[in-house]
């Protein structure tokens, strides 16, 4: 009976991890031995770029600030797959709030649930210990650029606080090199940051040289951020170029904008 | 496991003190005097659980029935699972309460559990906030993680002059951030927050 129980008891031992799976074995939670798909951003600027090519009329949702709120993140794939007129999605960093690896891997298995493209860009805990390599393996570039039909979008690290003067942030280098090298066709711009100008993170000593280089891209039409956690509209450098800033997950709050040959249309809209 | 403390006879520790005996339970601590104290009583080897790849340590075990253990680690992960090679450190204690003798060779630890704190060392990681940001802007440590744990282990017997014994074990852990994150979201299940690590203990001495 013993020799029965013992044999039990060890067998039971050997087996229960391995019926759980290796992702529930863990070398450090800020490690980058990343599970599941990476360089979203590309692939899914691949789908954007393609299924917009030659478009007027593009409409597009902005979330940010979704860390730590899973559930809420949810609801808003959940609100925006109820829609059928969004084309794709921005979010405007912050999708972890430690900078734990677990956390983009679990924002990501929830963004890829959408039925439409997204990208993410970094928000200033998305920097934390490792964060910020993590991004880069799962999402990409913190700096990068796509088209929507006519319209370019120019995503930018504008989170200087995080990086110490160390590296240059907003990357100015890569403003120049973009407009050096912008594609054909492109009528409009809309530049989106997690951090906005005259926010703490940002490096305000440079906010109006950045107003002036952004400016110099095709007609630029509006600028979107978060890290406010709420929705508010400012022309910062009262030159017309309005900033929309998109509130948190938690406050379940998203913004929707319509951009064609015309004229553009918001909407701050609950879920 | 009341069953198990139903003996009525006693045992007598390495220092005269003493104990009621449970059937099953044969664990008895032999101290060490005067500065030999210090020696470590184990050597312990873990695999996973967020120190690291693989993680050395030492401890000292205590209490009537050896049922405490302190152990120190360091711990590496290389530069396969970072950008730079990464060395922690971590103090674990381990609170073992029962253990059930089948035979002089073979014993059962069915549970056992405890709590540690690991620091991963690394410029990417603050104990404290730098002070470029404003205060109490983040108000967490990306270097020192707590963990928590339950876990069960198998005793062999060797009876080698040096090499007392030897115990395998498995644990499972989750850290508080990890905690925190499953509190406030349904979304988050038990398999995306709790961690399996295994490892050994090499009783030394006595």
């Amino acid at each position: 009976m013993r020799d029965l129980t013992k044999h039990l008891f060890i067998t039971l031992l050997c087996t229960i991890p391995f019926v759980c799976g290796c992702d529930m074995i863990e070398y450090h939670p800020y490690d980058l031995d990343i599970e599941g798909e990476c360089d979203m951003n590309s692939r899914n600027i691949a789908r954007i770029e393609a299924s917009l090519a030659g478009r007027d009329e593009i409409s597009f949702i902005v979330i940010s600030d979704t860390q730590r709120w899973y559930d809420e993140t949810e609801d808003a794939v959940e609100y925006i797959n109820s829609r059928d007129d969004v084309d794709f999605v921005v979010h405007t960093g912050d999708l972890s709030d430690f900078g734990l690896k677990l956390e983009f891997e679990k924002q990501r298995d929830i963004l890829n649930t959408l039925n439409v493209p997204y990208v993410a860009l970094l928000g200033n805990h998305d920097c934390l210990a490792t964060g910020k390599d993590v991004y880069n393996r799962i999402f990409g570039p913190e700096n990068f650029a796509f088209t929507a039909g006519k319209v370019r979008f120019v995503c930018l690290n504008t989170n200087a606080l995080e990086f110490d003067y160390s590296e240059a942030v907003p990357d100015l280098a890569y403003l120049e090199n973009e407009l050096d090298n912008l594609p054909e066709g492109i009528e409009k711009t809309v530049v989106a940051m997690h951090a906005g100008p005259y926010s703490e993170q940002f490096n305000n000593n440079i906010a109006r040289v950045f107003q002036a280089y952004i400016k110099r891209f095709p007609d630029l039409q509006f600028c979107i951020y978060g890290h406010g956690h709420t929705t508010r509209i400012d022309d910062y450098f009262e030159d017309g170029i309005l900033y929309y800033q998109c509130t948190c997950a938690h406050k379940r709050g998203l913004l929707h904008f319509t951009i064609n040959s015309n004229e553009y249309t918001y909407e701050a809209i609950d879920y | 496991m009341s069953l198990l403390c139903t003996g009525t006879s006693y045992l007598y520790g390495g220092n005269n003190d003493t104990i009621r005996t449970r059937r099953w339970d044969k664990r008895v601590h032999q101290r060490f005097e005067g500065w030999e104290r210090l020696k470590p009583t184990h050597i312990k080897m873990q695999y996973a659980g967020g120190m690291g790849v693989v993680s050395v340590g030492a401890g000292w075990d205590y209490g009537k029935r050896r049922q405490w253990e302190t152990d120190m680690f360091v711990g590496y992960l290389p530069a396969r699972y970072a950008k730079t090679f990464k060395l922690t450190f971590t103090l674990k204690q381990n609170y073992i309460p029962w253990s059930m003798s089948f035979n002089e060779r073979w014993a059962l630890e069915p549970f056992y559990c405890g709590l540690y704190f690991t620091t991963i060392a690394g410029e990417d990681f603050w104990g404290k906030e730098p002070g470029r940001y404003p205060n109490h802007y983040y108000n967490f440590s990306t270097k020192m993680r707590p963990y928590i744990f339950i876990g069960q282990r198998v005793n062999l017997n060797i009876g080698h002059k040096t090499v007392r014994n030897v115990t395998a074990f498995y644990e499972i852990s989750s850290c508080e951030l990890y905690i925190i994150s499953k509190i406030t979201n349904k979304y988050l299940t038990l398999k995306d927050i709790l961690r399996f690590s295994f490892g050994l203990k090499v009783q030394l001495f006595k």
